[in-house]
Parts: structure tokens; C-alpha cells; sequence
């Protein structure tokens, strides 16, 4: 099977049929990634498309290295801009405990209990959490795709987990 | 310590429920969306590279004939001969301003080409 580098390298070289099993290979991730961030699929599934039009244009600057910590800073800089334009007042503090953030009640029903959970995080361990516990990469890798400290995420990583634990191992009420 | 050691149980859960997305519909609309920026990407850079090479082969006459007027002051050394093709294009661009339009969408098409191209 080939690899993500090799794969890359052939996108770079115009192969859309390669690019499109990096797509394949990486769609669950960006999009789960970008569903928790916004808390809502549609438009979770929004960025991630923007995510992967970024990459077919950028290709060419992927230097090795994970190609998901690559694909899922290019995510974390669209939900940024997307963000920006829908809400502008709104600043990341990654020191707030609570940031109040829109979500579409449309979707409320479905929400698992995992995603439930994420929702009782403040944004910034959630922030955390979706980056190196949902979407896999090392604490080192989220903090250069966010821009926090190192200590900082881990910290919020650590608080998150095991706030997500607390709230899983509730008992369900009938 | 690994990073994830502590919480791969949580990291399982995340994971299936992404490998539960329908991975083909997505796809297939961001290869549509790639092939169509392909597509207007070499429309774009056809009509900007076509209009400039209409204009400038609509200038070659001009060109040839101003060109043959002012060969007999080439002189023979290099940097003479240097010198003088830069006279010359001087004395064209000032006698005929359509080279300025010329640079202008061959300035266009550089530009189109930078935004456009993949990097």
C-alpha cells in the first residue's frame, strides 16, 4: 500500500487519482474533526471540503512528516477563518474556562453521548480534546497546528479527558 | 509516556464513529470541486494567454517593419548590438503604445498564474 508521503508526492505532481485516496484516507478524521468543532455536521462537512480544496492547492508544501497533523492544521485554520466571518466578536482565549459558542439545535436529538459530552467541555479543552484525542495527533502536533504552548494544551487535554470520563460514566436516566 | 496512553480508549471511541461517515459522496464532491477548479484555472489561463497572443501576433507586422527600418543602425559588436536592441525597444514601446497593453496582459496572465497554480 502506498503511503501518505509517496501519495502526496504524486498529488503534487497533478495525480488527482492519488490525491483522491489521501481524501479517502483522511475524510473521517477532518470531518469528525470539523463536526465537533462547530458542533454541527453540515457545517463541519463544509470545512472539511475547504480543508481538502486547501490541501489540492498546497500539496506541493506538505515536507513530509504525519500528513494527518498536516491536513488537520489546514482544518483547524479554515474552522478559524469560517468562524471569524460568522461570529467576529468572538476571540479564541484558550485561558477562558467558557467561550458561549452558537450551536444549531437541529441536530440535538441525534447527538451520542460522546459528542454530548464534548459539549459539557469549555472550548478550549474541547478544542484540545477533538485535536489530539479524536483526531489522533500528539499533544506536540496540536499545539504547533493551534498555536498554544505545549503545557497548555496538555494541560487542557488532561482536564478534558478526564472531565469526558466523569461525564460517560454517569448513569443514563430512562 | 506516550501522549495517547492515557486515553486510547477514548481515541477508539472518536474513531468509530468517523469510520461510520459515508466516505463516497464526500469524496466524489471534493474531486468535483478539484476538477472543476482545474477546469477554470485552464479556461481562465487559455483566454488571458489567447487574447495576448491575438494581440501580439496582430503586432508582428508592425513589428517587423519598424524592425527592418531601424537594422541598418545595428552595429556589429555586442554591446553595441546590446545597446541598440534597447533603443529600439524603447523607440517601439514609445511609437507603438499597444506593447504597453501587450505587458499589461502578459502582466495579467503572470499574476493569474500565481494565484491559481498550485504551489
Amino acid at each position: 500500500m502506498r503511503t501518505d508521503p509517496d501519495l502526496a508526492a504524486e498529488a503534487a505532481r497533478g495525480s488527482e487519482a492519488a490525491f483522491a485516496e489521501l481524501v479517502r484516507r483522511h475524510q473521517g478524521r477532518v470531518r469528525g474533526m470539523a463536526r465537533r468543532l462547530t458542533g454541527s455536521a453540515s457545517a463541519g462537512d463544509d470545512i472539511a471540503q475547504m480543508t481538502f480544496l486547501t490541501a489540492w492547492q498546497k500539496i506541493g508544501t506538505y515536507a513530509g512528516g504525519t500528513f494527518s497533523a498536516w491536513i488537520c492544521a489546514i482544518c483547524w485554520r479554515e474552522f478559524l477563518q469560517v468562524r471569524r466571518r460568522t461570529r467576529p466578536e468572538i476571540e479564541f482565549d484558550e485561558t477562558a474556562e467558557i467561550i458561549p459558542f452558537e450551536r444549531p439545535s437541529d441536530q440535538q436529538d441525534d447527538r451520542m453521548d460522546l459528542s454530548r459530552a464534548l459539549e459539557t467541555l469549555s472550548e478550549a479543552q474541547r478544542v484540545c480534546v477533538v485535536m489530539c484525542v479524536a483526531a489522533g495527533l500528539s499533544h506536540r502536533e496540536a499545539a504547533e497546528a493551534i498555536g498554544w504552548p505545549l503545557g497548555t494544551v496538555k494541560s487542557h487535554v488532561l482536564r478534558g479527558v478526564e472531565a469526558l470520563r466523569k461525564h460517560l460514566a454517569k448513569p443514563k436516566v430512562a | 509516556m506516550r501522549d495517547d496512553e492515557t486515553f486510547q480508549d477514548l481515541t477508539r471511541l472518536f474513531a468509530a464513529e468517523d469510520r461510520a461517515l459515508e466516505a463516497k459522496s464526500f469524496v466524489d464532491d471534493v474531486m468535483g470541486k478539484v476538477r472543476r477548479r482545474k477546469m477554470v484555472r485552464r479556461v481562465f489561463l487559455l483566454a488571458a494567454g489567447g487574447a495576448g497572443a491575438l494581440l501580439a501576433a496582430l503586432q508582428v507586422p508592425n513589428l517587423l517593419g519598424d524592425w527592418i527600418l531601424l537594422d541598418g543602425s545595428v552595429d556589429t559588436t555586442i554591446l553595441s548590438a546590446i545597446s541598440s536592441a534597447q533603443q529600439q525597444a524603447g523607440l517601439l514601446a514609445s511609437a507603438n503604445p499597444i506593447w504597453l497593453a501587450i505587458a499589461g496582459v502578459v502582466g495579467v496572465t503572470v499574476a493569474a498564474v500565481t494565484t491559481m497554480e498550485r504551489t
